[in-house]
C-alpha cells in the first residue's frame, strides 16, 4: 500500500508549489473545475489556501440536469471556501456537435464533454489571466483513466504525485466535506458510473499493486504472490503501458541534430 | 567564529539576479559580523539548468559579475555555487564551488560525483570534477564537496586525511517522501551523514541546501552545522529560506581530538594500500 502521508507537510509543500508556480509567471488566480467530487476538492481547498479565496474561480459544468446533487455539492463546497463560482451548462454546444454526428458510445460522449470543459477552462484562463489548475491524481494519470486533452489538460498539477487513497487521507485533513469525502469516485461520465466498476478493481487494490510496480519496482510474479489475482495484476500493467502517450507530449518525428521533444532541452521554469 | 548558511532560491537561469541575490546576503552577513557564508550549490544559476548550462558557465576569474562578488567578501569568506568553465577547457563545463575568503579565490572544487538517474540528469550537461583536496583558509583547513559527493563517504574520508577541520557540502537535495515528520524524508539522509562525519572525523560539517521549487520538484532546506563529534550545532528550518546563523569554536576540533582518537589513530597508507589492492581486483 502507498504509505500513510504526513498530510500536513503534504498540504505545506502543495500549497508552496501552487503559490510558487504561479508567482513566478507573474500570475495570481487559478482555475478549476469544481465536478462536486474529491480530487477537485481537494484542489480547491488547496488553491484557496495557496491563492486566497478571492484568486480562485471554480467552474461548476454540469451537462444539463445531469448529476444534481454534484452540483450543489460542488456550489456548497464553493461558498464554504469563499472561491468565486459559475455554473455553466454544457448541453447546448455537446447537443449541437451530437446532433450533427450522433453517436451511441458512453465513452466518447463522456470525452467530448471533458474536452468542452477544458474548453471552457482555457478561455476563462485568457478572461481571468489565471492558470488552470489539474486535479488528477497519480492513480489516474498511472493507468490513464482521463481524457487526453480533457480533464487531464492543465497549466500545473499540485496532485499528481499523491494515490487515491492518499487523496482521501489529504482531505480528511482538509476537511473537506462528508458528503463529498462519502461519495462513489466516479468520472461522470454518465449516470450510474463509477471509477472502480469501470476499472475492475476497487482503488485499495489498485492503488496496493500500482505502489509495487511504480515505487517499488516490483515484478509482476512478485505482486501475484504477495496476495494480488493475477488477472488483476495483468491488466494495471497492461492499462499503465497502453496509456503511456497520455502522459508524454506527442512524439516528434527527429530529423536534425536539435529537435523539440528530443535534444532541444530546457527547464519548465526558464528563468524563473 | 560566526558562519552563515544561506538558504535562499535563486532565480533559475538569471545569473544577475543571482549575483545580486548574494551581494545583498554578503552585505547582511558584514552587518551581522560573520565570518563566513555558505551559499548553495549552483545558487549563481538555479539547478535545473539542462540546456542553460553553456549560457551561465563563466570564468571566476575574469568574469565581472564573479569577481563582484569577490570584491564583496573583504574581512569575510563565502563559498560560492556555479557554473565553471576555464578558457583553457572551453567547453567543459563544471558544477563547482568557489572558496572566496578577503578578496581572494582560494580554491575551486569540482563535483566529482554527478547523480545521472532518475530524475537527475548531471553527467548529461556537467563534466566530473577529478580531484578531492583541503586548503588552508583563515579558520584552518577546509574541504568542499557537493550535494552527492557528500553521499560517498569516501569524499569525507580524503578530507578528513588531508587534514579537515571543516568540510562543507553546499547541496541543492530535493525532497522526497512524505511519509515521515514535518520534512521531507530524504532530509534524514543528509542529516545522518552530516552527524556521522562529524562524529568519525571530529571536524565541522557545514551543510548548506537551497530552497524554492524548480518543475516541481522542491528543494527541502534543512541545512545543518555539526560540531565535532556529531554534536548538532543547529539547523535551518525545512522548506523556507532562511540565513541561518551561527556562532562556533574552532577549538572544538582539538578538544574532540582529544576525547576521541580517531585521528591520532588512522591510517590512511593502509586504507591506500588496500584500496589498490581492491581496485586492481576488480580490474581482473
Amino acid at each position: 500500500m502507498p504509505p500513510k502521508i504526513n498530510a500536513p507537510f503534504v498540504e505545506k509543500v502543495l500549497v508552496r508549489f501552487i503559490r510558487d508556480e504561479l508567482g513566478k509567471c507573474g500570475c495570481k488566480k487559478g482555475i478549476l473545475g469544481l465536478s462536486g467530487g474529491l480530487d477537485s476538492a481537494v484542489c480547491a481547498t488547496l488553491s484557496a489556501r495557496a491563492l486566497g479565496p478571492s484568486n480562485v474561480l471554480a467552474l461548476i459544468m454540469p451537462y444539463g440536469k445531469a448529476f444534481p446533487e454534484d452540483v450543489r455539492d460542488a456550489e456548497n463546497l464553493a461558498r464554504r471556501l469563499g472561491i468565486r463560482h459559475e455554473t455553466i451548462d454544457i448541453a447546448a454546444p455537446i447537443d449541437a456537435y451530437f446532433a450533427a454526428y450522433p453517436t451511441r458510445s458512453r465513452v466518447q460522449r463522456g470525452n467530448k464533454m471533458a474536452r468542452e470543459r477544458m474548453s471552457v477552462l482555457y478561455d476563462h484562463s485568457a478572461r481571468e489571466g489565471g492558470f488552470v489548475l489539474g486535479t488528477s491524481n497519480k492513480t489516474e494519470l498511472l493507468i490513464g483513466y482521463g481524457t487526453i486533452h480533457g480533464d487531464m489538460a492543465c497549466a500545473i498539477n499540485p496532485m499528481g504525485d499523491l494515490y487515491k487513497t492518499q487523496v482521501r487521507e489529504l482531505a480528511a485533513h482538509l476537511r473537506v466535506p462528508a458528503a463529498i469525502r462519502r461519495k462513489s469516485p466516479t468520472a461522470g461520465l454518465w449516470p450510474g458510473q463509477t471509477d472502480e466498476a469501470e476499472i475492475g478493481l476497487a482503488y485499495e487494490e489498485l492503488d496496493d499493486i500500482l505502489f509495487g510496480l511504480v515505487e517499488e519496482r516490483k515484478r509482476r510474479k512478485e505482486i501475484v504472490e504477495a496476495g494480488h489475482r493475477p488477472a488483476a495484476v495483468d491488466r494495471v500493467v497492461r492499462m499503465i503501458r497502453n496509456s503511456e502517450f497520455k502522459r508524454k507530449l506527442p512524439t516528434i518525428a527527429k530529423l536534425s541534430l536539435r529537435s523539440v521533444g528530443h535534444d532541444f532541452l530546457y527547464p519548465y521554469d526558464w528563468g524563473k | 567564529m560566526k558562519v552563515v548558511l544561506a538558504q535562499v532560491s535563486p532565480r533559475l537561469g538569471d545569473v544577475e539576479a543571482n549575483v545580486e541575490l548574494h551581494l545583498d546576503i554578503l552585505a547582511r552577513a558584514r552587518r551581522a559580523k560573520a565570518d563566513l557564508v555558505v551559499f548553495p550549490e549552483l545558487g549563481l544559476t538555479g539547478y535545473t539548468l539542462k540546456d542553460l548550462v553553456e549560457e551561465v558557465a563563466l570564468d571566476p576569474d575574469s568574469d565581472p559579475l564573479f569577481r563582484k562578488i569577490t570584491a564583496r567578501t573583504r574581512g569575510l569568506a563565502a563559498v560560492v555555487g556555479f557554473v565553471e568553465e576555464r578558457p583553457s577547457e572551453k567547453g567543459l563545463f563544471y558544477n563547482s564551488a568557489a572558496f572566496i575568503a578577503d578578496g581572494r579565490l582560494l580554491h575551486v572544487h569540482r563535483k566529482v560525483y554527478l547523480p545521472t538517474n532518475g530524475m537527475f540528469e548531471e553527467a548529461k550537461f556537467f563534466a566530473p570534477g577529478r580531484d578531492l583536496r583541503t586548503f588552508e583558509t583563515p579558520f584552518g583547513r577546509v574541504g568542499l564537496l557537493i550535494c552527492r559527493d557528500f553521499l560517498h563517504y569516501g569524499a569525507s574520508y580524503v578530507h578528513y586525511s588531508s587534514g579537515a577541520d571543516m568540510i562543507i557540502c553546499i547541496s541543492a537535495a530535493p525532497g522526497r517522501g512524505v511519509g515521515g515528520g514535518d520534512a521531507f524524508e530524504t532530509s534524514r539522509m543528509w542529516e545522518l551523514m552530516g552527524e556521522a562525519m562529524s562524529y568519525f572525523s571530529t571536524a565541522f560539517v557545514l551543510y548548506a541546501n537551497r530552497v524554492g521549487i524548480e518543475d516541481g520538484v522542491t528543494f527541502a532546506g534543512g541545512s545543518f552545522v555539526f560540531a565535532p563529534g556529531g554534536r548538532l550545532a543547529g539547523r535551518a528550518a525545512y522548506l523556507d529560506p532562511e540565513l541561518f546563523v551561527r556562532r562556533i569554536d574552532l577549538a572544538a576540533v582539538r578538544e574532540a581530538r582529544k576525547k576521541w582518537l580517531f585521528k591520532r589513530d588512522e591510517k590512511p597508507e593502509v586504507i591506500l594500500r588496500s584500496l589498490e589492492r581492491a581496485i586492481r581486483a576488480a580490474e581482473d
